[in-house]
């Protein structure tokens, strides 16, 4: 490792020898060495991992065939079929329910999960986060498999896996919400002598309304897009076709589902920053 | 938003009739939409519980819970083995990370307004290309590459780099957007090409905000790495599918803390980095 160059101070021997650098003797080693582990680690694991590097090149040209000869024509059709359109209509009950049950229970979560609004900070606020950071933490499909195993096949599953899923997304996204209020009229609120409940409701709550609804909207949005997979394992919806048709390998129906499912996204996020503009207006 | 209602508070002369008109309307367009919210969950509640769930197969109370009660209880044997698949896991994670980076780089360059090559072509073509990353989900992205490029963590890093592109140049393209042009014009008026423009203008003031949605991306990488080797991508995932599998329920308890484990680290190591950076 060479030594980084000397600072100017130390050394003032005409302007010829007056070197600088951005950063000073400890900060640069620091810098230089920080990087190189971050190379090594990086290099490292594309050993560990056994990534054969000589495959990434004729990927591209593999997936061109395989797209082509084998996705290439989507069977539309099967996609306008009634039995699909109505797993269609499933997932959109499945992710309207899950986003709805998810946010009624993040509030409370919110609100106790919130460092400067939580009635007891020894206790709610650490179990709230806990509970919060857990939802958050295992992905959905893992709640929608631990459902499918507890409940069996069927909507419930997938609604409940979304639940949890929304629960620790918006709990988040609220707690967030809720700290970077003004204390102003709270402290006022508490000052005549309101309670915790009545601080919320009357301090809190109008000053968070907009974000509130506009991450609402948000939270349906991400809720759909998981919903058109969580059928996956087995929890309702479009995503059990994907998983079927995969496994019959009917490549031309699969590329006919991702691109339905493609389209319901894109459709789905248009209103959602739609219906968040409007809200924002409507304030 | 705030810039917003300000404007409008500001913009006409209304007088008291105005807004209280104003609000009647709002308050009956926000009563129609509370009773359309609330048919709609009757519909839904209807259709997914009452309808689609098999009560009788599902037993009663008390067979739910013993259903849910075999999750109860720690595999310890288990751990000792789930220190590689955790290893293997935050590489994956790691590693999409930093090859999603390198193709947000075309992808940022060309989908904000201000600094896209040529705009009618390559700005759209961009925010398609964004879209597509973020509406599909991850697994259907594993599953795409396990078939192009066979299994192995190969396929879930390349699934983790396109998923985590969109929210990547998302962020950055905004970030983008929002740059004092002053540096910019600078160095293009001492003759720096366009290279040199992003280089020396555009990138040191973004670079902080790109950095910390980087990190906010790996930590959810670690997240959506957990459950990839659930379609042949490895890892955790593939753990779990195996516990599962052969009906080991506590194995599987034991996956999800050990899940669990390696994203508190993740999120606490991301929040300081993001301290860090900012």
């Amino acid at each position: 490792m060479n030594r980084p160059p000397q600072s100017p101070l130390v050394t003032p021997a005409g302007p010829s020898a007056c070197h600088w650098s951005r950063f000073k003797f400890p900060d640069s080693l620091i810098r230089y060495a920080s990087w190189i582990s971050v190379l090594v680690f990086l290099t490292y694991t594309v050993e560990y991992l056994d990534i054969p590097l000589d495959r990434l090149l004729g990927m591209f040209g593999r997936m061109g065939t395989t797209l082509s000869t084998r996705y290439y024509p989507p069977d539309i059709g099967y996609t306008l079929d009634v039995g699909y359109l109505s797993y269609v209509v499933d997932t959109i009950h499945m992710a309207f329910l899950g986003a709805i049950f998810g946010l009624i229970a993040s509030i409370p979560l919110a609100w106790f999960g919130s460092f400067n609004m939580s009635p007891s900070r020894r206790w709610l606020y650490p179990i709230a986060r806990l509970i919060t950071m857990s939802c958050r933490a295992v992905h959905e499909m893992i709640w929608a498999i631990l459902f499918v195993a507890i409940l069996g096949f069927g909507m419930l599953p997938g609604v409940l896996a979304l639940t949890f899923f929304c629960t620790g997304f918006a709990g988040k996204l609220f707690a967030e919400e809720i700290e970077a209020i003004d204390v102003g009229p709270v402290e006022a609120m508490r000052a005549s002598g309101a309670n915790q409940l009545q601080v919320m409701a009357f301090g809190v709550f109008p000053q968070v309304r907009v974000a509130f609804t506009g991450i609402a909207i948000y939270t349906w949005d991400v809720a759909f897009r998981a919903a058109t997979v969580v059928g996956f394992f087995g929890a309702g919806g479009m995503g059990w076709y994907l998983k079927r048709n995969i496994l019959q390998v009917e490549t031309e129906r699969v590329a006919a589902i991702l691109l339905s499912i493609i389209i319901l996204v894109l459709i789905s996020e248009i209103a959602s920053a739609w219906a968040r503009a409007k809200v924002m207006k409507m304030n | 938003m705030s810039s917003e209602t300000t404007a409008q508070k500001r913009a006409p002369r209304l007088t008291v009739d105005d807004v209280l008109n104003h609000r009647r309307r709002a308050g009956w367009s926000r009563r129609v939409l509370y009773v359309f919210l609330l048919a709609a969950m009757a519909w839904s509640l209807n259709v997914t519980v009452i309808q689609d769930t098999d009560w009788a197969r599902m037993g009663s109370l008390g067979n739910v819970l013993g259903a849910a009660g075999r999750f109860a209880g720690i595999d310890f044997a288990l751990f000792p083995t789930l220190i590689a698949p955790m290893l293997e896991t935050f590489m994956i994670a790691c590693l999409g990370t930093l090859v999603g980076v390198i193709i947000c780089i075309p992808a940022a360059w060309f989908g904000a307004q201000n600094v896209t090559p040529f705009k009618p072509i390559t700005y759209p073509l961009a925010r398609l290309a964004m879209t597509l990353s973020r509406s599909i989900h991850e697994i259907v992205w594993a599953l795409f590459f396990v078939s192009a490029v066979g299994l192995g963590a190969l396929a879930g890093v390349l699934a983790l780099a396109v998923r985590s592109v969109g929210f990547i140049a998302k962020m950055s393209a905004e970030a983008i957007e929002d740059i004092d042009p002053g540096p910019v014009e600078a160095i293009r008026a001492t003759g720096g090409n366009a290279f040199q423009v992003m280089l020396y203008g555009v990138l040191p003031q973004v670079l902080p905000q790109i950095l910390s949605v980087i990190v906010f991306e790996w930590e959810i990488n670690i997240r959506r790495s957990a459950v990839l080797g659930l379609v042949g991508a490895g890892g955790l995932g593939l753990v779990f599918f195996r516990q599962m599998n052969t009906f080991n329920y506590h194995g599987v308890t034991s996956v999800i803390i050990a899940i669990l484990l390696l994203i508190s680290a993740g999120e606490l190591v991301s929040y300081y980095a993001r301290k860090a950076v900012i």
